[in-house]
């Protein structure tokens, strides 16, 4: 038997698979053989779990004994649209004091939709001597107490991200707890807080902290005191403004407009929240510089954006408000042809009726004029087969593609056909498509042709869309790389899924809410599939205290190797194979 | 290594749709066989499922259980809506039993909450919302909101960028409606409690908040009768 793989030694193994970083390929390095699984489990240093309830704290320790990052993600995608009750879960405590333990030299921490408090902060900023890098998107359960723990504590912290979490804002003074010695800081982003820092402590953090490379104000920081940050920190390559407004005073503008043209690593801008429109010219000496542009707080009118956006020919990232309009919109295909992500959300999403000049035909000019389209988030009020089947054959390369018609069930408004020729020529289209988001008026046919092309599909969001339970039976039987699906409000009943009941342990969740799921199903689904956790989301109280048929509220359902978990609320419902309905 | 249903369907008039022929493998051998010995359970309960369901074959092109029915998406039986297509009350689902509210998309459209309530303006002070959306140059924000008496089928809609206080919101329901009360023999304003939605599909009463989170958050009104 030939062993040349155990030919190197240890050490030289190790330095090769230092070169590996990706992981599937480090999965992939560990099934070779049991040498180098031992090798390959003791150099790992980076671990990202998906769905923190698939594996316990304990078993990622054990196998990986030396990890430096751990990357986790809590409650489901649809949380962020609360149709996730409170208190459902994704606590972090438990994987904190038992990396507290296991880890005294974890340097990152990056968590997702989890809820993580101040306790936990403390335990993180006490635990880890060389902790460097927090990142809390869409975190919630914390405070600026917390904030004001990591600030004293982590000597040697580049970076604190604080991306769309909602924080208890108790004080502004969280930022001065960063000693008068500490410089370490690259990364710094307090977007989402509501209150105001203490600006003079911040100007001095930004002032002695030289690798600073991006910043990211809240909206309480003024306009009139950017200028001053900005001459502090000139090597900034993303910068996030406060509000964006002022009274219109021309030794303010020309201050801003310095400072601006100072920065000449800038790449990326966001904030511009109440955006007074004749500030704007302040950035135009960057705008041939800037790679992403996040407007999508800035409620300026499409003239305004035109001649912003006209001026970033490098654009590859564009984020903006339907103000935007059509018009604008062809500007951006005219001017940004390195665009490669397109999002434009909706200014007054809950109006009964059209705000702004913005329908399908932006997004068809976009896909006409941008080669490297790929990425595309669009609310509109109206599209129509045609438009997408253009978008379709423009765009093969698209890999993101959410269209949220903002109406449910909104035909094609030039045939009023459903719109499953115009997603079905999306599917065929584009090979690679990665992410996918439906809606409008759509019947199971949109998923049968998604079932025969999505090959590449690994995530699929529906809502108020098909006729049958085949719509979902398409789905779960045709598209190989799903991972991730979620649907809400569709005729989706129990057959698709237990006729499907093994590919839910391919993937990594199954969301279900408003459908036809019974009680029933999720218990025959439970007790025979050990591997998954079903759980039964439902507000209104045991399901077995209603008939057996009657439809569940919501249904989530993960592949785990972790078991039940024991931290669910009252209203989580999960069945287990010795068939007892289990409450924690 | 398969999990079939072993189901015949009753015959689809649009598909011939099998799902026998759809029999689901498992990839890996991943799951092992004892999970589907005992395939008479399924089969038992799926068998009764579509005795029932084929007798109603005529109602519907594949087997829905009854609890369900597709609703119309362009009729609502119970209100008259000053426009055709009511945003809010689309849904392909008879709603939850016990949702007395009924109405109203939780998470639709699907936004976070911080890009949320962009038009809402109070134009008198200055102020903008806390979410950073001030009103944009356009007179147009729409700032609608659907009002319901309880008691009255008839649901109406009220600008609430007419208003910047209760008082005159109150007053200006009441005038709404008004002609009901004639008829319906109430007179009484007090007997009336004004109810909001917030963005989060909470029902709070206007009389517990200021008029700054009430007009930050409201989503649609109720008027309910005060009890005792």
């Amino acid at each position: 038997m030939q062993r040349m793989a155990c030919s190197f030694p240890d050490e030289v193994l190790e330095h090769v698979f230092s070169f590996v970083q990706c992981d599937n390929d480090r999965n992939a390095i560990s099934t070779v053989c049991k040498s180098w699984y031992k090798i390959e489990r003791w150099s790992r240093r980076r671990v990202f779990v998906g769905n923190c309830y698939a594996i316990s704290p304990g078993m990622v320790i054990r196998r990986f004994p030396e990890l430096r990052s751990i990357e986790l993600k809590g409650k489901p995608h649809f949380a962020d649209f609360n149709l996730v009750p409170d208190g459902w879960g994704g606590y972090v405590a438990p994987w904190i004091s038992a990396m507290a333990a296991a880890y005294p030299w974890l340097e990152e921490i990056r968590l997702k939709r989890m809820v993580i408090t101040d306790e936990n902060l403390e335990l993180i900023a006490k635990s880890f001597k060389n902790f460097k890098v927090l990142v809390l998107s869409s975190c919630e359960g914390f405070s600026t107490e917390g904030l004001a723990a990591v600030a004293a504590n982590c000597r040697n912290l580049r970076e604190l991200d604080l991306r769309e979490s909602e924080v208890e804002d108790l004080s502004g003074h969280w930022l001065s707890h960063f000693p008068d010695d500490y410089t370490s800081l690259v990364s710094l982003n307090i977007a989402c807080l509501g209150c105001e820092v203490s600006f003079s402590a911040l100007e001095r953090l930004v002032g002695r902290c030289p690798n600073l490379r991006t910043l990211r104000l809240n909206r309480a920081v003024p306009l009139d005191k950017l200028a001053n940050l900005l001459r502090r920190a000139p090597q900034l390559v993303e910068l996030g403004t406060g509000a964006y407004s002022s009274e219109l005073r021309p030794d303010v503008f020309s201050n801003l407009s310095g400072a601006f043209s100072g920065c000449k690593e800038l790449k990326s801008l966001s904030g511009f929240w109440d955006v007074v429109p004749g500030y704007l010219p302040a950035v135009y000496p960057i705008c041939c510089r800037l790679t992403t542009l996040n407007l999508s707080y800035a409620t300026i009118q499409s003239p305004d954006l035109i001649k912003l956006v006209g001026q970033c020919q490098n654009l590859q990232r564009l984020w903006v408000l339907d103000y935007i309009e059509d018009a604008g919109l062809d500007a951006v295909a005219a001017s940004c042809k390195g665009l490669r992500e397109l999002r434009v959300f909706p200014s007054d999403p809950f109006g009964p009726e059209p705000n702004v000049l913005l329908t399908e035909q932006g997004l068809v000019s976009v896909s006409e004029g941008c080669p490297k389209l790929q990425s595309v988030l669009y609310f509109c009020r109206q599209m129509s087969n045609a438009a997408l089947m253009t978008i379709a054959r423009n765009r093969p390369n698209m890999t993101r593609f959410r269209l949220c018609i903002i109406e449910p069930g909104t035909p094609d408004y030039l045939t009023l056909q459903p719109l499953d020729v115009g997603f079905g020529a999306i599917v065929e289209h584009c090979k690679d498509l990665q992410r996918l988001s439906l809606s409008g008026l759509l019947t199971d046919r949109v998923f049968e042709y998604i079932g025969t092309y999505a090959k590449k599909l690994e995530m699929l969001s529906v809502a108020f869309a098909g006729e049958s339970d085949l719509g979902l039976h398409h789905v779960l039987s045709g598209c190989e790389n799903l991972r991730k699906l979620e649907i809400r409000d569709c005729p989706f009943g129990d057959k698709a899924l237990l006729a499907n009941a093994a590919k839910l342990e391919t993937m990594r969740s199954l969301w279900m809410s408003s459908c036809s799921v019974t009680f029933g199903a999720c218990k025959l689904l439970g007790q025979k599939m050990p591997r998954l956790n079903v759980e039964v989301i439902d507000e209104r109280g045991p399901p077995d205290s209603r008939p057996e048929r009657c439809p569940i509220e919501k249904l989530y359902i993960y592949r785990t190797v972790a078991g039940p978990r024991f931290d669910m609320p009252g209203f989580v419902w999960t069945i287990d194979e010795d068939s007892a309905m289990r409450l924690s | 290594m398969e999990l079939q249903l072993g189901l015949a369907l009753p015959s689809n008039p649009t598909q011939g749709f099998d799902l026998n022929f759809y029999g689901c493998e498992s990839k890996e051998g991943m799951v092992s066989d004892s999970c589907y010995q005992d395939t008479n359970d399924i089969n038992d309960k799926k068998r009764g499922f579509d005795q029932t369901s084929s007798e109603n074959a005529a109602d519907s092109a594949t087997a829905v259980p009854r609890t369900l029915s597709l609703l119309l998406w362009n009729n609502h039986p119970n209100e008259e809506d000053d426009y055709p297509k009511d945003l809010e009350n689309h849904s392909f689902f008879t709603p939850k039993e016990d949702d007395g509210d009924g109405d109203g998309l939780v998470g639709w459209p699907p936004i976070k909450y911080s890009r949320r309530n962009k038009r809402v303006c109070d134009e008198n002070n200055g102020a903008v919302v806390e979410n950073g959306y001030g009103c944009g140059g356009r007179g147009s924000n729409s700032t609608y909101v659907k009002v319901k008496m309880e008691g009255i089928p008839i649901a109406r809609k009220i600008d609430l960028s007419l208003h910047q206080s209760f008082e005159t919101l109150t007053e200006t329901l009441m005038d709404m409606f008004g002609q009901w009360w004639l008829e319906t023999g109430h007179k009484d304003s007090n007997e009336y409690k004004l109810v909001y939605q917030d963005w989060e599909g909470d029902w709070l009463f206007t009389q517990d908040v200021s008029w700054r989170t009430f007009i930050r958050s409201v989503q649609r009104l109720k008027l309910m009768k005060s009890s005792g």
